[in-house]
Parts: structure tokens; C-alpha cells; sequence
């Protein structure tokens, strides 16, 4: 019996070949959609590594331009340019403040809220709104989709996630509201469904319409439903409802857009599939998704979690047979700590994949990654410590000019990562005052 | 909490009902006989003058001032109205007592007798509050969660396409998926419950306006189907000569076309060639050029009678070469995507079963008659409970819209069912209070809210004819209906739920999933190895279930569900050929599922056992008493530190812990269970040595018992078996109800395990206390927002 023998080397091209080099070209027109605020695009991404970084090989040795790249940066190199590198940022509601363990939690649940959340393995999880859904509610209405969600793992389906707290903040770092995380997608093809569609590629325009009016009809339907059935509620069950009626009225609105650009998004020829075994081509499959989103202007506002805070998941794919959480936890064994940097590296990698595609799309004005905003990091920095300031923190892209790049900028430690928010969100047109722990904006970044 | 623990039970129910009620919680604690019991306790003063005294001698030395360990601080309690007021508090103190968990080794320990005044007085005192003032809760409007809906599908329609396998995962609260303040719905999830919503639906009627449109079968999910993965194509991969196909009712006699997408991975000196065969007979051969960037449709067309044939492809000439020096591998095979079969113009597809029990009845001569009667079943069934005629107007609408359309009736139902599987009535387990803000507002709930409690519990699933029918005579209130009932559930195999979920969660087996132990140093973990190990403890508990044992076997069962590999795994030998079966066991090996490979893997490392999560374990799935929550920042051991200090075995090397008084206290609780299991490596696989020195798997527990060996430490488990029983009644209590274990549950589950025991602890006995017990038939307003 012969073994299967499957080209690994080859999905990529697959992808790009098949997929995304000619659906974007009859796709370019809707980038106007994006652009139609006249002003220069902004996009902002976020992309979360569990369980710290080895610091030593994170951190460059000297600040400001010119700064060597550290080994697990390496990869960035084609791109260091379009890098800034921001250190003595903290969350430092992540740490314990008398809530005992529970750092991997803590660190997921506050990278992107700043708050600390509520100890609970159940019914009464809280945390906060987090930046990229507050930046969706705000300025989400001028793309089809309002933010999009990525992860590479399932929202963990058993037991108490980290001594006491829930799963859900383990596994999700976008939240909608204090008490609902945001459901993040696996799955490429599904993915590129939800963004694209999955219709029938030789239907006409006119039953095209029929179906939007009958996919109406039934928002209206449920609708009715709901408001008959909230009135039997008490007020708990209401505000469970509650998240009901958001994604239906959210359903509605996209819908209203999509048909005011009046525009028949082009079915692909072939769609992408299933997960695929290797973490590698995974990241990068939905990289590829997060380009396609970003470039064609369904959503200007992305976040990604690579691995939920605590993963104790092997990177055979690094040289790393051992669990990530227990390499983690190095006691300064220098072959640990090598491991952590191994699979620092490995994500990295990938890192660079992205940045570099976004680099290699032109629009109007500068590339796709000169128009773009990603934050890319870690809620810990070392694992072994948990602690939850000098966090790894990477900003990628010139956000549409406004952010001047090729730098290592040292804050004072304890400055909060939530100042970078409030920074990143007058980038995209949202002026908020405050989020979690934030005393102003950051400084230095132009 | 606090707040409502001072709330009298006002019952909405007519006094007629009130005995049902009562003795479903308990016979001898009727509610609503609330404040004469509390006020005239006679435990009131006994904390003062007997309790208090004790816990200043062996508590207060650590467990006061401002940093308390574990935040437990028992200082500043005066009397047994201010214990009361802290019943979380002193309900872990009690455990933790009656464990033997506290105090830690090395301080005073009270005597057996203090110790048992104690933990007694507070049992008795914590019990009586109680049962002043049973409170069944309140479940949060709670949505189904992937499991639910597709079982939901299945059942309501007949048609099993799992598309909630497409849903993103459901967080979790206290242990399992189905916790209705975790479970969320989030416009990525409306989205795919509407494009869900019309793929059922599809799937479901059969309508004119599908004539003559071909239908789709993907390879992966045919029978016997080897699935795999490529960034432009999901499918079935060839890897050896072979065919996969599918049987197909062929509505007429007339020339079908018949398709297949697929590409070749290339070898040899000729390309990829994949045959089409129609009831075995090979009727097209097609090479397959096409590679993995851009794969093919090949089509041929065929004369095919009326009736049911099948239709296959197949792969017909693997090639493969060995890797020799300088010359890699060279294999051939065939990925393909989907079979399809299109029919001839204007030819209908063949009526499905779905199809025919929605259109369940001939049609009158009326129309709208005839729509109403259809669309009012379906929404009975869909929506679990009877529907008004005004629902049913509304869904009228969508028959006139596909009227107006010039679409078929067909259509017209098609739609109407796609917004009942959005409509929050099919989405959520609605349940309705008469009093909805009323936190002291308690009653039974509905028959037909009962019927679904009872088949989300034990299915997974919506309710069947039987028990819609016992709700429509409004049956399901009384007890003895509801064992019966019970009784019979657990014989349908639909039962099968109760292991595939509660169990798969319980013990933590869909971690399986998640974990890669490290194929260096256990090369016969396969992912086989892996599906045998899961397959073993789910076919264990299902027996228990469905022989109604004694859920006692749990922890000591001498029998278990074997295949071959499973058996080599455990060195039991007689266990040949395909399949799994029971197997007697005997000897000190193995018994019960904690010896179980499955649970040995989970609860190990990738590269070694560690008795801390074995021992972690067992103290929260067996014995349901938890450890504290680790220290902040604590120090990591000298175990964890590189391989070039360690020495001796893990076991050595873990004594640590016990050196270093900061960790000894919760250590001393899981370690030494852990310990009792070294003789099992990280896989499962029974050793008597770690490296080159001998394993030596015997403990002391913190209550002193000292064991030598697994065998000893089941036996002084099974010694506990109150312990478990009530961990067991909680886990089942909160995942038949889909929310937490408060503390005033507990006089509920002191009856559950009352007559649980009663009844020699079968399983059957279990789930009958818990479905006649108040927290399942009762619920109550809530007038808060989650905080």
C-alpha cells in the first residue's frame, strides 16, 4: 500500500493561484467602497500569541531607528521598515490584584479590553468592551462587515480553562459587550463564505433578488418572534435576548450596504476548504483571509487569535515535540527557553508571510500594509514569571501615514497597552476618551 | 447570593399541587415552613460555645488577618447567624475538613471526634437554612448548542447533515457546553443559523423547482470515506486502488449525466485514471489530468432505469515507488471532491422521508387548509410546544409570498420552515414565568417545557410523540410518570447522548482531541490508538447506563470494552481481530475508568505523566472537592527545571513539593493520588519502572490513609463513595439544567444521594432522583441583570 503523499509546499500557490489572484482583480472596484470616505483607508488588525515571548530574543538591544532585528524578528526583515517595536507597554489589569492564579486567563481577557475580569468558571463572566469591537460600533458601518473574527483553534469545549476562569476568556479576545465574547472562525473556507457568499455562481440577478427578499422576509419574521417573546421575560433573560437582536439587526444593516453598493461580488471559481492539519498553513490560509478582507474592503478592523492563552499544544512543526504551556514554564532552563523561542520564532514566520503580502498589494496611495494599522503580541511576557508588563508588542504598518516606522521605542515601564488603543483608534476615526486603564495617548508614534 | 437568602418561597401553585412539589425536594422539609425553623434552631448557640473554639485552635492560626491563604479568612464569625451569612465560605470549610484536606500536614489536627463535630454541625446547620427555604433557581434563557441543534434537525425532520458542524464552538461554563449564561449568540453565529436554515430546509421538501437540477454528494462524508484537507478542496483521497459511491433513487427511467470533481497527484509514466460505475458495472474511464491548483469536472452520461442504483468512481491504477538514494518517493493517487447526478430536464427528485412527514397528510381540496395544517404541526414540533393559530397566520405568509412569486406550495412551506429554524422559539429553550422579575416566585414548569428538560437531558434532543403526548394531557407533573418516563428514556438509543456529551465532558474526553503526546517516546500513540481509547470509556459509561449498573463501577467496574490494540496497550491477552467487546477483568490492573487509558492521557503530559493533574483530577471529576486555585506568581519546583538536574524518578523529584510549605498544603491532596497512579505511563500503558528505577505508586491521603499500589487507592475511592456520588449528582444536575451548582441546591442533592443510595446506586435511580427532584421541575423569576 502506498502512503499518501501530500505536497505541503504547494497549498499556498494553490490558494493564491486558484482563489485570490482572480477574484480580487474583478473585486478591485469595491475597494472604492472602502476608499468612498475620501480620506486614505485605515485599517487596524490585532494578533494574539498565548503564553509570552522569550523576551531575550524579543526585545531589541538598541532603541529608536536603525535597531538590529532580534532572532525571533528575523524573519521580519523584508518588512523592518514597516515595523515599530513597543516596549515597557502593560496591562496591568491582567495581573492578579487578589484574585490568585489564573494569568493565561487574565492575559487573553485583557489584551484588548484593559480590564481586569471578573474570577468566575461560569454563569457570570465580565469582562469589557474590547478596541476593535468599540472601533466596529463606531466606524464598523462603512464597510460590509463591521470586524471580523480569526483564530486557529476552537473556543476550548471542556472544563474550567485556567484555576477558575471560564473558557471564554481563555479563548476569545473580542468582546462585544462586558458579558459576550465575540465568536471567533476557524475555518478558512467558512471564512471566505461569510465574506463572499456561497451562492450559486450561475444564478441570475433576478433570482439573486428574489432570495434577498426572502432572506429579508425572514429577518422581519424573527424579528416579530423576538419582540413577542421579549415581552414574557424578566429582565436577566431580556439582556440574553438582547444579543439576539443585535446580530439580527446587524444581518439587516449589512444587507442594506451590500445592496447600496449595488455591486454583484463575483463568485470565486474555487472556494478554500477545511482546516488543514499543519498549524503553518493554517495561520497563513486565514493571513491569506485577512489580506483578502482588508483589500477588498468588507471590514477595515480584524483581530486574530493564534492560540488561546495557556495552549499547551506541540509545534512538531518548530523542532518542539514538547507542550507549549509546559516549555512555558522554563525555571531559566536554557533548553526551554530555546523551545519558547523556537515556536516565538515559528508564529513569527508566519507574521512575516502577512506583512509581507500586505507589502506587495499597491493601492492609490502606498501599499495595503503602509494603509494598515496590526498589532501583533503577547498579554505575558515571560511565562515563567506571568507577568503582564514589558509585554512583546509589535506595531506593523504606517496606518495610512499617520505613524512613522523603522523604530524600537522604549516607554517607561507600566505605560498602559491601553494608551496604544486610544492612539490607534484616532487612527481610524474613533475619538474615544478612555478604555480599561488608560491615562491618555501614547506618544512618540509619529 | 446574600440577598435572596432571606426570600420565603411564595408557590403561585394551587395547594392541590403543592404535595407533588414537595415530594419531589424532601418529605420531611415541606416548603414554605420558612422562618419558625431557622429562628428556633437548636444548632444556634452551639457555635459559640462548642465550634468556635475549634476552629480558633486549628484554623485561625493561618486563616485570618488580611492575606489569608486561599482568601479564607474564619476569623471575625461571633454566632450561627453569622456563619449563615457566609454559606459559601463555610461550605468549603466543611469539605475541606471532611476531606481531610485541612489542616495541612505538619499543623495540629483536631481529633477524630472535634473533627467530626465540626464538619456534622455545619452539614446540619448549612441543610436546615436550606430546607427553610428551597430555592429551585433560575436557568437563563438558554440558545441549543451545536450538539442540541443538529440532534434537533435530525429529530424534527429526519434528515442527519450535522450543519452545526459548521458553527463556531460553544464556550463553556462550569465544565460543560451547554451553560446558558456562556452560551451566546453573535452575528457570525445569526449568519450561519440563517444560511443553516436554508440548507435544511433544502434539504428537507422537495420542490418543483428543483426538476431537473443535479444533485451534489461530497466524497468525504460517503460511506467509508478517507477525508482530507487541500487549501482549495476538501475530499476523499485514493491513496490504493478502490471505489466510493452512493445509492441514489433514480425518480424515471432516461439518460442521467453523471459527474465527479477531482484531480490526480501524478506519478509514473501515465496519468491518474478514475472509473464511473453504475451498480459495480464500469461504464466511463476518465484520465485525470487535472492537478491539485486547478481540479476538474468529468462527466459522462448513461441510460439508467427507475429505482435505486448506485453510482460510484474509483480509482484505477496506483502506482507507487519507493524512496531509493537520490530518488525520492513516487506515489500516485486520486483526490476527489464530489459525485453528482443530474437527471434529465423536468424530471422531480424522488420524494424524500422528510419530505413526506412534513406533507404528512393528503392534500384537501383548499390550499390554505392544507398549508395551515402542515405548517401547524411542523411548528408544534419545531417550536416544542403547541402553537397558536396566530403563529400559524404569520407563517402563512410565506406561502402567499411564493404565490405571489409564481413559485410552487412546495416553496412556499420551504420558506416558512426556514424562518421557524431562525425564530427564537426553535433556537432557544424558551421556558416562561408567570412572574418573570419575581425572584420569589417559584413553580413548576410547563408540561411541555418538562417534556423538553427531559429529552435535552437524557437526548440531547427534542422531545418524541411520546412525551408531546403525556404534555398534552398534562402527565409529565407527576413523579411516577416522570421514572417511568426516565426509564424508558435511558433504554432509547438516543441515550447514546449521555456519553457522547456528558461523559465526553465530565471526564474530559474531548480532550482528547487536543492533546499530542510526543510520538518519540510514544510511537504507538496513533490517532486510531486514540479514537479506540475514547470509543473504550464511552462504550463503559454507555453500558452503565443501559444495563443500569451501579454508577459504583465507575470507580471500580472489573469489566471494560476492548479491541485488539487497546488490549496489546494493556497487555491483556485473548483480545484478537476487528471490533471492540466486553472484557472481563481481573487482577490489581485495571478497574473503573480511572485506570482507563483515555483518562491517564488527558490528564498527562506530552512527554511524562504528571501526577499533579492525575491527582488535580480526580479531586474535581470523582470526589468533587477542588483544590484551591494555585498562588499567584508561585514559584516553579525544582521539578520543572532543565533535564540536566533532574535525578531519580518524577516521583523523587516531586517530593519536592513537599519541602516547600507554601505548596505542601494542596499538594499533599493531589499528589499522593497521583502518585497511586505512577504505575501507568503518560499513554496509559502499565510499567513497573520510570527510567531505570522502580515506580513506587504508594501514598498517604491527608486523612492519613496510606495505600500501596492503584488497587488500594480505588479501594479507599470507593470508601468515599458519598463524596462521589454527590460530584456525580452535581456534574449531572448542572448539565441537565444547563447552569451552575449554587449552594441552595444542596438539600436537593442530600435527597439525590439519599435515594440514589437507596436504590443500590443505579444509574437509573440517579437520573430519576435528579428529574423528580425540585431544580428540575421548578423554576423561579429573576428579576437581576446578570451583574
Amino acid at each position: 500500500m502506498s502512503e499518501p503523499l501530500i505536497p505541503r509546499r504547494t497549498f499556498l500557490r494553490g490558494v493564491g493561484a486558484v482563489v485570490a489572484l482572480p477574484l480580487l482583480e474583478a473585486m478591485l472596484p469595491l475597494s472604492a467602497l472602502a476608499s468612498s470616505a475620501k480620506s486614505r483607508p485605515n485599517r487596524m488588525a490585532f494578533i494574539f500569541v498565548p503564553n509570552g515571548m522569550h523576551m531575550p530574543a524579543w526585545t531589541p538591544p538598541t532603541d529608536g531607528v536603525g535597531f538590529a532585528l532580534p532572532s525571533i524578528m528575523e524573519p521580519l526583515k523584508n518588512v523592518k521598515d514597516s515595523l515599530t517595536v513597543l516596549t515597557g507597554l502593560t496591562q496591568h489589569n491582567a495581573d492578579a490584584l487578589g484574585d490568585g492564579g489564573g494569568d493565561h486567563a487574565r492575559s487573553a481577557a485583557a489584551w484588548l479590553t484593559g480590564c481586569h475580569p471578573r474570577k468566575t468558571s461560569g454563569a457570570d463572566i465580565r469582562a469589557s468592551i474590547s478596541v476593535d469591537q468599540l472601533a466596529a460600533q463606531k466606524v464598523g458601518h462603512i464597510t460590509p462587515f463591521p470586524s471580523l473574527e480569526l483564530g486557529c483553534e476552537p473556543a476550548a469545549t471542556a472544563g474550567d480553562c485556567d484555576t477558575g476562569y471560564s473558557c471564554a476568556y481563555t479563548s476569545n479576545i473580542s468582546w462585544r459587550s462586558p458579558t459576550t465574547p465575540v465568536a471567533h472562525e476557524v475555518s478558512p473556507r467558512l471564512v471566505f463564505e461569510r465574506l463572499f457568499g456561497s451562492d450559486d455562481p450561475n444564478a441570475t440577478a433576478e433570482s439573486r433578488a428574489r432570495r434577498r427578499l426572502e432572506r429579508r422576509s425572514i429577518l422581519d419574521f424573527v424579528m416579530e418572534d423576538a419582540h413577542q417573546l421579549n415581552t414574557q421575560l424578566g429582565v436577566r433573560d431580556q439582556s440574553k435576548l438582547d444579543e439576539y437582536f443585535t446580530s439580527i439587526r446587524e444581518i439587516e444593516e449589512r444587507l442594506n450596504r451590500v445592496e447600496k453598493s449595488a455591486r454583484q461580488l463575483p463568485a470565486p471559481e474555487t472556494l478554500p476548504t477545511g482546516v488543514p492539519a499543519d498549524m503553518g498553513e493554517h495561520i497563513r490560509l486565514m493571513y491569506d483571509m485577512l489580506v483578502l478582507a482588508f483589500q477588498s474592503g468588507m471590514t477595515r478592523i480584524c483581530t486574530f487569535m493564534i492560540a488561546h492563552d495557556g495552549s499547551n499544544r506541540s509545534y512538531p512543526e518548530a523542532g518542539v515535540p514538547e507542550g507549549h504551556h509546559d516549555m512555558s514554564h522554563h525555571a531559566g532552563d536554557p533548553k526551554k527557553q530555546e523551545k519558547i523561542r523556537l515556536i516565538n520564532h515559528f508564529h513569527v514566520t508566519q507574521l512575516a508571510y502577512l506583512l509581507e503580502k500586505l507589502q506587495s498589494i499597491h493601492e492609490p496611495e502606498g501599499t495595503l500594509l503602509d494603509n494598515a494599522m496590526i498589532v501583533y503580541g503577547a498579554g505575558i511576557s515571560d511565562g515563567n514569571a506571568h507577568n503582564h508588563d514589558d509585554l512583546p508588542i509589535l506595531l506593523a504598518g504606517r496606518g495610512a501615514g499617520t505613524i512613522q516606522t523603522g523604530r524600537h521605542i522604549r516607554y517607561s515601564d507600566g505605560t498602559p497597552m491601553t494608551n496604544l488603543f486610544l492612539s490607534l483608534l484616532d487612527r481610524i476615526g474613533v475619538r474615544a476618551e478612555t478604555i480599561g486603564d488608560s491615562t491618555g495617548r501614547l506618544q512618540q508614534l509619529f | 447570593m446574600t440577598g435572596r437568602s432571606r426570600y420565603l418561597i411564595a408557590l403561585l401553585l394551587p395547594v392541590a399541587a403543592l404535595g407533588l412539589v414537595t415530594a419531589a425536594a424532601t418529605a420531611q422539609h415541606p416548603i414554605g415552613t420558612t422562618q419558625a425553623r431557622l429562628t428556633s434552631h437548636p444548632a444556634k448557640d452551639r457555635f459559640a460555645s462548642e465550634i468556635a473554639p475549634l476552629i480558633r485552635t486549628y484554623c485561625l492560626g493561618c486563616h485570618s488577618g488580611s492575606k489569608p491563604p486561599a482568601g479564607i479568612a474564619l476569623n471575625g464569625f461571633a454566632d450561627t447567624a453569622s456563619v449563615l451569612k457566609a454559606r459559601d465560605l463555610w461550605e468549603k470549610v466543611a469539605r475541606n475538613i471532611e476531606t481531610g484536606h485541612m489542616p495541612p500536614e505538619g499543623m495540629p489536627h483536631p481529633t477524630a471526634a472535634q473533627r467530626d463535630a465540626i464538619v456534622s454541625w455545619l452539614h446540619a446547620t448549612l441543610s436546615a437554612a436550606d430546607n427553610g427555604r428551597p430555592d429551585p433557581g433560575h436557568v437563563t434563557l438558554r440558545r441549543l448548542n451545536r450538539t442540541e441543534y443538529n440532534n434537533t434537525v435530525r429529530d424534527l425532520l429526519g434528515i442527519d447533515i450535522h450543519p452545526a458542524d459548521d458553527f463556531p464552538a460553544d464556550d463553556t461554563g462550569y465544565s460543560f457546553d451547554n451553560d446558558a449564561d456562556v452560551l451566546t449568540i453573535s452575528p457570525l453565529l445569526m449568519e450561519q443559523y440563517l444560511s443553516a436554515a436554508e440548507k435544511i430546509a433544502r434539504a428537507a421538501i422537495v420542490t418543483p423547482e428543483s426538476a431537473g437540477k443535479s444533485v451534489q454528494f461530497k466524497a468525504e462524508k460517503l460511506p467509508g470515506a478517507v477525508p482530507i484537507a487541500f487549501p482549495g478542496m476538501t475530499g476523499h483521497l485514493f491513496s490504493t486502488n478502490g471505489e466510493i459511491g452512493v445509492d441514489y433513487p433514480f425518480p424515471q427511467a432516461g439518460r442521467y449525466t453523471f459527474r465527479a470533481r477531482a484531480f490526480g497527484q501524478q506519478a509514473g509514466s501515465e496519468p491518474v485514471k478514475m472509473g464511473f460505475l453504475l451498480d459495480g458495472k464500469l461504464f466511463f474511464t476518465a484520465e485525470v489530468k487535472a492537478v491539485e491548483s486547478a481540479p476538474a469536472v468529468y462527466e459522462a452520461v448513461g441510460a439508467v432505469p427507475a429505482g435505486k442504483h448506485h453510482f460510484a468512481v474509483s480509482f484505477l491504477n496506483d502506482y507507487y515507488k519507493p524512496e531509493t538514494p537520490g530518488h525520492p518517493a513516487e506515489d500516485r493517487n486520486l483526490i476527489v471532491d464530489y459525485l453528482e447526478i443530474q437527471p434529465p430536464p423536468h424530471v422531480m427528485p424522488v420524494v424524500t422521508e422528510s419530505h413526506r412527514r412534513i406533507f404528512f397528510t393528503p392534500a384537501p381540496a383548499s390550499k390554505e387548509v392544507y398549508a395551515r395544517q402542515l405548517l401547524a404541526r411542523l411548528a408544534r414540533r419545531a417550536y416544542r410546544r403547541p402553537v397558536s393559530e396566530a403563529e400559524v397566520t404569520r407563517l402563512m405568509r410565506y406561502v402567499h409570498l411564493a404565490h405571489q412569486e409564481g413559485a410552487s406550495f412546495e416553496r412556499g412551506i420551504q420558506l416558512a420552515l426556514e424562518a421557524m429554524l431562525v425564530s427564537p422559539h426553535f433556537l432557544y429553550h424558551v421556558e416562561i414565568d408567570p412572574r418573570p422579575n419575581d425572584p420569589k416566585a417559584s413553580h413548576l414548569v410547563d408540561d411541555f417545557e418538562m417534556a423538553s428538560r427531559l429529552s435535552y437531558f437524557l437526548w440531547s434532543s427534542m422531545p418524541d410523540e411520546e412525551l408531546f403526548t403525556l404534555a398534552a394531557k398534562g402527565k409529565l407533573h407527576d413523579p411516577k410518570v416522570l421514572a417511568a418516563q426516565a426509564r424508558r428514556m435511558l433504554q432509547d438509543p438516543k441515550a447514546r447522548a449521555l456519553s457522547d456529551d456528558f461523559a465526553a465532558q465530565w471526564l474530559q474526553l474531548r480532550k482528547l482531541d487536543r492533546i499530542a503526546p510526543d510520538p518519540g517516546r510514544f510511537p504507538e500513540y496513533t490517532d486510531t490508538l486514540r479514537q479506540d481509547m475514547r470509543t473504550e470509556t464511552e462504550m463503559f459509561f454507555d453500558s452503565v447506563v443501559r444495563n443500569d449498573r451501579s454508577v459504583l463501577d465507575f470507580l471500580d467496574g472489573r469489566y471494560s470494552f476492548l479491541d485488539e490494540r487497546l488490549a496489546r496497550l494493556y497487555g491483556i491477552k485473548g483480545v484478537e481481530g476487528d471490533g471492540f467487546r466486553r472484557v472481563a477483568l481481573d487482577g490489581d490492573q485495571r478497574s473503573g475508568i480511572l485506570t482507563q487509558a483515555s483518562i491517564l492521557t488527558v490528564t498527562s503530559n506530552p512527554t511524562r505523566t504528571s501526577p499533579v493533574k492525575r491527582g488535580k483530577w480526580v479531586l474535581e471529576q470523582i470526589l468533587g472537592t477542588p483544590p484551591p486555585p494555585q498562588p499567584p506568581n508561585v514559584g516553579v519546583l525544582p521539578d520543572e527545571r532543565g533535564d540536566a538536574v533532574l535525578k531519580g524518578t518524577l516521583r523523587q523529584r516531586m517530593e519536592e513539593h513537599r519541602r516547600n510549605p507554601q505548596c505542601a498544603s494542596c499538594h499533599a491532596m493531589m499528589d499522593p493520588i497521583g502518585f497511586g497512579l505512577e504505575n501507568y505511563n503518560a499513554i496509559g500503558k502499565w510499567r513497573a519502572t520510570d527510567g531505570n528505577l522502580p515506580i513506587d505508586s504508594s501514598g498517604t491521603l491527608p486523612d492519613g490513609r496510606s495505600f500501596q499500589g492503584p488497587a488500594q487507592l480505588k479501594a479507599i475511592l470507593l470508601g468515599k463513595k458519598d463524596l462521589f456520588v454527590r460530584c456525580l449528582a452535581e456534574k449531572l444536575l448542572s448539565y441537565g439544567l444547563g447552569r451552575d451548582i449554587l449552594p441552595t441546591d444542596r438539600p436537593f442533592l442530600d435527597a439525590i444521594v439519599r435515594k440514589t443510595a437507596q436504590s443500590d446506586y443505579r444509574f437509573s435511580a440517579l437520573i430519576t432522583a435528579i428529574v423528580q427532584s425540585g431544580p428540575f421541575r421548578m423554576r423561579r423569576g429573576e428579576g437581576e441583570k446578570p451583574s
